[in-house]
């Protein structure tokens, strides 16, 4: 009886070690907010199973961003390995220089002079995952709208001023920032109602909007390319992360039952000044 | 063939006491019979230690000390060396691990006043391990040669500059280069793995020596020497081996598992264990927008930013690990187990322990007016604990403690 | 104590021991597996690419494939013709003693009938033999009929890489994977195998 108030107090204390951990990190994400301008930023869930998105968003990648951004800590025959792509169609579809071996570290395919196009050097990219995390990548991703007062007539709600123009443009078509009138939301959480019965709106600015049939991808088509995209980005900040998950689970398995049964053992042995 | 094992065992045994170590530190080595889990941590830091050092010789030897590639070499070892983020996760896990355990071993102290008569020593090696902790920690953070890792030495490094007339030129001598350099990082390598490891084991030896001479406490705060059957032994005691190393087993089950979930899904502690900004190559040019130190420095950060002079928030921070070492004498109480003390060390040691943790929860956030202002409060009640020991220690009205356990 | 007690604590122990120590090899296997050649390590011990037509006959080059030589002779035909005449000299003739990738292809061991490539590490202690193709006497052999002698501790092996009897090298020089692809030699790679 005694052991099992100490085992009920020790679990109970663990957990509560582990909430306190994760209640101090929702209160400490809500601060700032590093999506700025753009407010809460997107959640995203990565599926690092899903390796037809990963294999669409290396595509993805690699034409669109791997001409300014390298992947300096990834080797091609990793990427091509991990993603099951075939070694021989990897290299066909998505190696340009053809001089790359598999084991070639992913430098980039910048020219030495490219840094001076944009300003400031394009930054690699292989830890942008866990530098800024999946969800600002997802969201800024999407939150670029034209701004003619900047130099490539874009600006970006997450990243206000960023030197990087918007590259998927053609895709996206044309974001503004517009204005809606929105309903106002009373104190109990329901809509404000005028007497009419009406709902009471106000205009309320600061709204992406994509101006119609100017891309060639719908929104939906578009967020499950940034989607796959930001995936892939995951994968190439962690590799190790699906393979770390799948064990993790017969890690933590295994050292239940060892718990299980270390618990019985002493239990056994408690027996013998607990009379 | 068993009679020549037991004839190698005996000669072996007559040049090396095997059989008289173990029973006089295992199978005869009397511990109390009635403990709770507040006295299963140390074995659990124990556990941690061991796995630290493994951990660590493994990361040495793919580690690069220089500036070109320090941070490179953590992201070699992360995708390239087969296994390798295993092992990287099991040392950065670990250390934040080490960390809870070490500050719920010393809590247990204050809690059973185990730092009390005849335990002065083995509570002052423990808060020097603490220290020589707290060191070692801070070099290891900064060998990935991040963001953090540079900003933070940035920051420690400058509180050296903060003493008088020396400071300058021995920021300059730590950190041996005019900014924290592969040079800095060098050395806090060798440090790192040999000569602060090396003082951790000998303080770690000691601390279990003078725990073996004087015996465990109990949260009872009974003397089981007091009651001896015939051959001696205590009537309170369980001899610690079978009996302690079982309970220690469960104990590192438990922690194990605990230990693997964070491992192999939370690795990066929310960002508490593994800063998102150090997976960035450190930059001497741009300070990261939000400096935090690791949660287990926190606290005692808090109090750093709380004072507004350089100088005083040193003196402030060094003191408040300083204290603990007076603390056996701080204690004027007849007993020690905050079960038998009056209502002003329970009063006294649950603020403390909440003025702790929010200090360390402010030490990761930024700072407010209103923060600084709590900080400010928590810093003093953190002090009032100790310096006002004496007092309530010495005139609260105790409780009769038993004769037995 | 009661005998079932007794027994329930075996039992325990056993159990308890048994998921306790199976769990070593698991934690043991990152350690290990750890001190493999990593990523880095392989990438610069890839296949290595050259063209060989540009070699003159007789000639003997010396490559790297993973830092360590490696040894291509462009033989003549006559030099080909001669091998039978050393036959009585060696050892192991038909690479019987070892594990030859190209057992019996070529008189060359190699999968070209004019190429001879092998690894350059005496199979005795790891020194490099040297390639001496002349046929003349030697101080270490006064009837050479050209081949490759090692300096270290004087083992002897022929053009095509076969030791010798009576040296202290046991076996054949060791033929690495390799593949041509018109006059492209790769070493370190065969898409045939």
């Amino acid at each position: 009886m005694m052991l099992r108030l100490i085992n009920l107090k020790f679990f109970v204390f663990v957990i509560f070690f582990i909430l306190i951990l994760v209640c101090s990190n929702k209160t400490f994400a809500a601060e700032g907010g590093p999506c700025k301008d753009y407010g809460e930023c997107d959640k995203f869930k990565y599926s690092l199973n899903d390796l037809e998105s990963l294999q669409r968003g290396a595509s993805t990648y690699i034409n669109y961003c791997y001409g300014c951004h390298s992947l300096q800590y990834s080797r091609w025959g990793r990427v091509a390995k991990d993603l099951e792509i075939p070694e021989d169609i990897f290299f066909e579809n998505l190696v340009f220089d053809k001089s790359i071996k598999p084991g070639d570290l992913m430098t980039g395919a910048m020219p030495e002079d490219a840094a001076n196009w944009f300003g400031v050097t394009p930054p690699d990219l292989t830890l942008v995952s866990r530098y800024k995390g999946d969800d600002w990548i997802y969201t800024y991703l999407r939150a670029y709208y034209e701004d003619s007062s900047k130099q490539y007539g874009v600006n970006n709600l997450v990243y206000p001023g960023t030197a990087m123009p918007n590259v998927l443009l053609s895709l996206q078509g044309n974001q503004k920032l517009v204005c809606k009138d929105i309903p106002e939301i009373a104190s109990n959480g329901g809509e404000k109602r005028d007497e009419s019965g009406k709902t009471i709106t106000k205009e309320k600015c600061g709204f992406l909007e994509v101006e119609e049939g100017t891309g060639q991808l719908s929104k939906e088509e578009f967020d499950s390319l940034i989607y796959d995209l930001t995936n892939f980005l995951v994968y190439i900040g962690e590799p190790s992360k699906a393979t770390r998950e799948r064990i993790g689970w017969y890690v933590v398995f295994y050292f239940l039952i060892f718990t299980a049964l270390s618990s019985l053992l002493y239990r056994e042995y408690h027996k013998d000044y607990n009379k | 063939m068993n009679e020549m094992a037991s004839k190698l065992f005996s000669w072996v045994n007559k040049r090396l006491p095997i059989v008289n170590t173990f029973e006089r530190h295992m199978s005869k080595h009397p511990v109390p019979s009635k403990v709770n889990f507040w006295y299963l941590f140390g074995a659990l830091a124990a556990v941690t230690l061991i796995i630290q050092i493994v951990s660590g010789i493994w990361l040495i030897m793919p580690y690069s000390n220089t500036e070109e590639e320090a941070f490179s070499s953590i992201e070699y070892i992360m995708r390239d060396v087969d296994y390798g983020w295993v092992i990287r996760y099991i040392h950065t896990t670990g250390a934040s691990l080490f960390f809870a355990v070490v500050y719920l071993h010393m809590f247990r102290g204050l809690l059973y006043g185990s730092y009390q008569k005849p335990r002065e020593l083995v509570w002052i090696f423990g808060c020097t391990i603490y220290l020589a902790m707290m060191a070692e920690g801070f070099l290891g953070y900064v060998l990935p040669y991040g963001q953090m890792s540079y900003w933070g030495a940035q920051v420690i490094i400058s509180l050296f500059g903060a003493i008088p007339y020396i400071g300058e030129s021995l920021e300059l001598w730590v950190r041996g280069d005019y900014y924290i350099s592969g040079i800095t990082v060098s050395r806090f390598f060798a440090l790192h793995v040999v000569a602060l490891p090396l003082v951790l084991i000998a303080l770690v030896f000691l601390h279990l020596v003078a725990l073996h001479e004087v015996g465990a406490g109990n949260p009872e705060g009974v003397d089981i020497e007091e009651h001896l059957d015939e051959d001696g032994i205590p009537l309170d005691s369980v001899p610690f081996f079978p009996y302690k190393v079982l309970n220690a087993l469960v104990a590192i089950g438990v922690f194990m598992t605990v230990f693997s979930i964070i491992m192999f899904f939370f690795p990066e502690g929310g960002g508490y264990f593994i800063e998102m900004a150090n997976f960035q190559k450190a930059n001497p040019l741009v300070t990261p927008d939000h400096i935090a130190p690791v949660w287990y420095y926190a606290p005692f950060y808090t109090m750093l930013r709380a004072v507004p002079d350089p100088l005083g928030g040193l003196i402030v921070m060094a003191s408040a690990v300083a204290i603990f070492f007076i603390v056996p004498w701080l204690d004027r109480s007849k007993v020690a187990s905050i079960r038998y003390k009056g209502i002003f060390s329970k009063i006294a040691l649950t603020l403390f322990g909440v003025s702790f943790l929010t200090l360390g929860y402010l030490g990761t956030v930024g700072v407010t007016e209103i923060r600084k202002l709590v900080s400010i409060i928590c810093t003093v009640i953190y002090f009032s604990y100790f310096l006002l020991m004496p007092i309530y220690t010495k005139y609260e009205k105790t409780k009769e403690v038993p004769e037995r356990l | 104590m009661q005998e079932k007690d007794k027994t329930r604590r075996k039992v325990l122990i056993g159990l308890t021991s048994a998921v306790g120590l199976s769990g070593l090899p698991f934690a043991a296997t990152p350690f290990i597996a750890a001190w493999n050649p990593s990523a880095k390590a392989k990438a610069a011990g890839a296949p290595v690419k050259l063209d060989v037509s540009k070699m003159q006959y007789g000639q003997q080059i010396q490559v790297a494939w993973r830092k360590q030589p490696v040894f291509i002779v462009r033989h003549t035909k006559e030099s080909l013709a001669s091998l039978d005449l050393t036959l009585p000299k060696l050892a192991d003739p038909n690479s019987d003693q070892i594990v030859e990738l190209y057992k019996g292809l070529n008189l060359s061991r190699s999968k070209s009938p004019e190429y001879s490539v092998m690894s350059g590490v005496c199979t005795h202690l790891g020194c490099a033999p040297k390639y001496f193709p002349e046929v003349e006497p030697k101080p270490w052999d006064a009837t050479w009929s050209g081949g490759f002698f090692c300096p270290c501790h004087g083992s002897m092996f022929d053009i095509v890489g076969r030791v010798f009897k009576g040296v202290p090298a046991p076996t054949n020089l060791v033929v690495p994977p390799h593949m041509f692809e018109g006059s492209i030699l790769t070493i370190g790679e065969d898409k045939d195998l």
